[in-house]
């Protein structure tokens, strides 16, 4: 990690700072992520609330489909996350979205090429494993459904902050996993704000979508901040040379686009 | 100024190049959104900075979409620091010689 160094404003290095912020805060890619996590969570949340009414009413038919529907979305999620398939989607949409301005990336922030660690791999299943032990639990009424989301946050904080530490994300990112860590012990210690008997799973996905979004919106705000700041920074302070050395414009050129 | 890179000196790769030490990697069109520089232009100061070893051209595919991206190399990013640290010298004696007027 290089040394922070303090830069007079309109010194050419502070360049360097705002294009890594820049790099660091381009959440689109972010935004595809969340909205399957959503999805799978809505699937796993709704399969569980059919499996425990399955098992009330002791109908194994509709029992059975539900713990299978629980179980492929769980395995999905695994899929999407660590599939190539995945990667070229987001860099499909990313450069859909933001293709005119450019990718730039920084530490895995958007684009990186390898795949997960192991380990982190293994913590993303653990993720799963453990949310699908939670509805487990719920259905079979080991725990009851208002604990759902204190119960998440329990795996979902500590495994959103590695992830954040580990991507060196922006500061933005933080505030997915601090503001859900929260709002589990708030809800723990008996908040009273909270949805209603028959809402309850939206007390999980509400703050998992809400803030989730919130952070990358936030992010995104950020990045248009740091880019004009970027741009505006690169002209003043270096600006153009006299006469450039060259003007050239013809030829086969490094990276041209047009040239492949 | 005899001590300056010469092939850094010029603004429109050093904008490029300082850019560039701020990212992991970045492709055509960042650099030419953010570095204020024309199409030919950037070729050509790609095409120079390459050559010095000063960056890195990674080709490759995202599907089947090909890409293109540019990142500072270990050699690029040493001449880049030794150079700021030769015009801070340059602005230094110039304050001193300032002062002694």
């Amino acid at each position: 990690m290089p040394k922070k160094k303090q830069y007079q404003p309109g010194d050419p290095r502070q360049i360097v700072l705002w294009a890594r912020r820049y790099a660091q805060s381009r959440t689109i890619s972010f935004l595809v992520q969340w909205v399957f996590i959503v999805i799978m969570v809505l699937a796993i949340g709704l399969a569980a609330a059919l499996t425990q009414t399955a098992h009330e009413q002791g109908r194994m038919g509709l029992f059975t489909l539900s713990v299978g529907v629980m179980i492929l979305s769980a395995l999905l999620m695994l899929w999407f996350s660590i599939s190539r398939w995945t990667s070229d989607l987001i860099f499909s949409i990313t450069n859909w979205l933001y293709g005119r301005e450019g990718y730039a990336s920084w530490s895995g922030s958007s684009g990186k090429e390898e795949p997960l660690p192991l380990w982190l791999t293994g913590l993303s299943g653990g993720l799963l494993a453990y949310h699908l032990l939670g509805a487990l639990l719920i259905s079979f009424n080991y725990m009851n459904i208002r604990h759902l989301q204190p119960w998440s946050a329990l795996y979902m904080t500590p495994f959103l902050i590695i992830m954040v530490v580990y991507q060196r994300l922006g500061f933005w990112a933080w505030i997915w996993p601090v503001l859900y860590g929260i709002h589990g012990l708030l809800l723990y210690f008996g908040l009273s704000w909270r949805f209603g008997r028959e809402y309850e799973l939206l007390n999980i996905v509400v703050p998992i979508f809400g803030y989730g979004l919130a952070a990358i919106l936030t992010g995104h705000l950020y990045s248009r901040y740091a880019l004009l700041k970027l741009k505006t920074l690169t002209r003043h302070a270096i600006p153009d040379g006299e006469g450039t050395e060259e003007e050239a414009d013809s030829g086969t050129q490094a990276g041209d686009p047009d040239n492949g | 100024m005899g001590d300056l890179d010469r092939t850094i000196h010029e603004p429109a790769r050093l904008r490029i190049l300082t850019i560039l030490s701020g990212v992991d990697a970045a492709d055509f069109n960042f650099l030419l959104n953010t570095a204020s520089l024309t199409k030919g232009n950037l070729s050509s100061h790609m095409d120079r900075l390459e050559k010095a070893g000063y960056v890195s051209i990674t080709k490759s595919f995202k599907g089947r979409m090909p890409h293109t991206s540019f990142s500072i190399t270990e050699e690029g990013a040493a001449a880049l620091k030794k150079y700021w640290e030769g015009l801070d010298a340059i602005r230094a004696m110039q304050e001193q010689n300032d002062i002694e007027k």
